[in-house]
């Protein structure tokens, strides 16, 4: 009688329900804690074969990490470099996502796909467009030469004034994503009713909308600042060898100095600095709404 | 006669783009202490004129006064209204004390002066002590309570209420109701609120406006609309009736097309066409068989018991009416039995001008 019926949840046993946890925690398990784990103990190794072969533990990489300044430079070049975006992006955001919110048009639609459709391209195309702009013989520069407004090229790429600016515009559409989706508290009556409580413009917009918005807005900063400090592809095609921010340097160490231990350290420094933000942020999101 | 507090002055609204006015050469003009409803089917352009008093909405032509001072130039923020919107609109990142004082700190006002005009705002619509809730911790009424407050504690020129009623449920709703008026009376604020609910505007205005279409279809008193209407619109948009149309045979009698004689207070010449309304309430049952000057014999047609009264239709010659009547422990009229139904002269309305 009731074989068409399943059975209600709370009466299947509960080793059949964790079953269907089963290909998504496995698939994690392979593709993300097992490799982390082995990055963290080939942190500790000596050599490449030995971090292959799990035959020594040694603090080596670490002190070379920890002692060297050149890697203090390089962590701090990282942070400076996700905080800028992050801000700058968030900051050119703010006013697009703001707009395609309220925007009574009926293009409200064709307008946010524009918004975001620059997700479309590679970064790598995306990166290639700015180096194309910002290269010593590239738009900007032979037009400034041009008008004799300069005599030589200013140095725009290679760069971290060219990452920056390569990477706050490769990532603005995912800071209008979050906005968009963070801003649903926003509501033009709200600010009606200020209007008509005596408030003007500025106060309308200081103490009703930008509230409002802040968790949009933090969402948006936080994942433009991780998206970035991660990020390889483009501060190392615009740097052209002279950026040196985290993602980088893993890279070198792993491909070019074949420094397995060092590359699995710092990638541990990044998981380290990466989370300690995002618990920050937490800490400060749920500070903002009680 | 003081002069008006609220003088609207041939207001009209025509939205871009749009073929006809949404708000059409509408005046009205209310004394200092009056609550006026504006009462209308949505779409008639009530909560135009509400958002243009308020300044939210700018009028195509016309004036608002105040005092007698035009009001048309002053933006919104320095209009010092007082406005309570259908949703309450009520800041959801602030505390219900911090949503009332937020008109306040937008004034200027010190602190402590603040701290006791919110209280009190508090005490006058029975909050007190739930100033540091959130706005998410208060009931629908509760929040309505909140709103009111926060637009009065400013002490405002005129308090505009769009549809106070509509977000509550119907116990609640009789309740704030009488809160609104008891709270209007108490602080004599200017009160205009807009309505689509006849018995909120009968019940909590001193005067109603009634619109249609953009225009102003009749302003008076709530006996006056009910009982007075000027037009076909405002005696069948506010309650029920049974409007028939004949042509005056002697002054205060009228000869109705299919139905008979009826007999009213007014006068009328002799010959002129008239249109009365008979509320279906106001029929009563009576014994004397078949038709005369004011009662109607017919055939029930159809019959709702609804407890206290039963509502039935009757043909009677070529017209057919309604009437309401209460409901006894004996014999009731029946589906498909014959009823007569008188109504006394005065219970006859009559629609439009009775002048003449």
């Amino acid at each position: 009688m009731s074989e068409g019926f399943a059975p209600p949840v709370d009466k299947v046993p509960r080793g059949l329900l964790l079953l269907l946890l089963v290909p998504g925690l496995f698939a994690l398990v392979v593709t993300f804690l097992l490799p982390i784990l082995w990055l963290f103990r080939a942190s500790f190794a000596t050599s490449a074969v030995k971090a292959l072969s799990g035959s020594d533990w040694s603090l080596e990489a670490y002190r070379e990490v920890l002692l060297d300044t050149f890697y203090w430079q390089v962590a701090w070049n990282t942070l400076i470099l996700g905080v800028s975006v992050a801000a700058i992006a968030v900051i050119l955001s703010f006013p697009i996502a703001l707009f395609l919110v309220r925007t009574q048009s009926r293009w409200q639609g064709v307008l946010t796909a524009l918004a975001v459709a620059p997700l479309l391209t590679s970064s790598v195309v995306r990166t290639y467009g700015w180096m194309v702009l910002l290269g010593d013989r590239g738009v900007i520069n032979s037009t400034l030469q041009a008008m004799s407004l300069t005599s030589g090229p200013i140095r725009l790429a290679n760069s971290s004034f060219g990452a920056t600016v390569a990477l706050v515009e490769i990532l603005m559409p995912y800071a209008i994503l979050a906005m968009l989706s963070g801003f649903g508290r926003l509501n033009a009556q709200l600010e009606e009713a200020a209007t008509v409580l005596g408030a003007n413009r500025f106060r309308v917009f200081s103490r009703i909308i930008l509230p409002l918005s802040l968790p949009g807005v933090l969402t948006a900063a936080l994942l433009v600042f991780v998206l970035a400090i991660s990020a390889y592809v483009t501060p190392r095609l615009i740097g052209g060898g002279r950026v040196f921010v985290l993602g980088t340097e893993v890279f070198n160490e792993a491909t070019v100095t074949l420094n397995w231990p060092l590359a699995a350290a710092l990638s541990m420094l990044l998981l380290v600095l990466f989370s300690s933000v995002i618990v920050i942020y937490q800490r400060a999101l749920r500070a903002l709404d009680t | 006669m003081t002069d008006p507090h609220v003088q609207i002055d041939r207001l009209v609204k025509t939205y871009a783009g749009a073929s006809k006015p949404s708000v059409d050469n509408i005046s009205v003009s209310l004394p200092r202490g009056e609550m006026l409803a504006l009462l209308g089917p949505s779409g008639c352009g009530k909560t135009t004129v509400l958002r243009m008093i308020a300044g939210l909405i700018a009028p195509t032509s016309g004036a608002i006064l105040i005092n007698g001072r035009d009001i048309s130039a002053v933006p919104v923020y320095k209009r010092n209204m007082g406005m309570v919107f259908q949703a309450y609109a009520l800041f959801p990142h602030m505390s219900i004390a911090e949503n009332i004082s937020f008109g306040l700190e937008m004034r200027g006002i010190p602190k402590a002066e603040t701290e006791v005009r919110v209280r009190r705002a508090l005490d006058l619509v029975k909050l007190s002590g739930l100033g540091e809730r959130r706005v998410g911790q208060l009931s629908g009424g509760q929040q309505q309570r909140a709103a009111i407050a926060r637009s009065l504690v400013i002490e405002p020129e005129l308090l505009l209420l769009d549809e106070p009623l509509s977000n509550l449920d119907a116990k609640l709703r009789d309740e704030m109701r009488d809160e609104i008026r008891d709270i209007q009376e108490r602080t004599g604020v200017t009160t205009i609120f807009v309505t689509h609910d006849q018995d909120e505007a009968l019940s909590m205005a001193d005067r109603l406006a009634v619109l249609s279409q953009g225009r102003l279809e009749q302003i008076g008193t709530p006996r006056e609309i009910f009982d007075r209407p000027q037009t076909d619109f405002v005696a069948s948009f506010i309650g029920a009736g049974n409007i028939v149309v004949g042509n005056v045979v002697e002054p205060g009698v009228a000869d109705i097309q299919g139905l008979g004689r009826l007999q009213f207070v007014g006068g009328g010449r002799a010959g002129i066409p008239i249109r009365l309304m008979v509320r279906p309430h106001r029929f009563v049952l009576t014994n004397v068989a078949g038709n005369g000057v004011n009662h109607f014999s017919g055939i029930v047609e159809h019959i709702v018991y609804r407890g206290e009264i039963v509502t039935l239709t009757a043909r009677s010659g070529a017209a057919v009416l309604k009437a309401d009547l209460p409901t006894h422990a004996g014999k009731l009229p029946e589906k498909g039995s014959r009823v007569t139904l008188a109504v006394a002269p005065e219970d006859v309305t009559v629609i439009g001008d009775d002048s003449q």
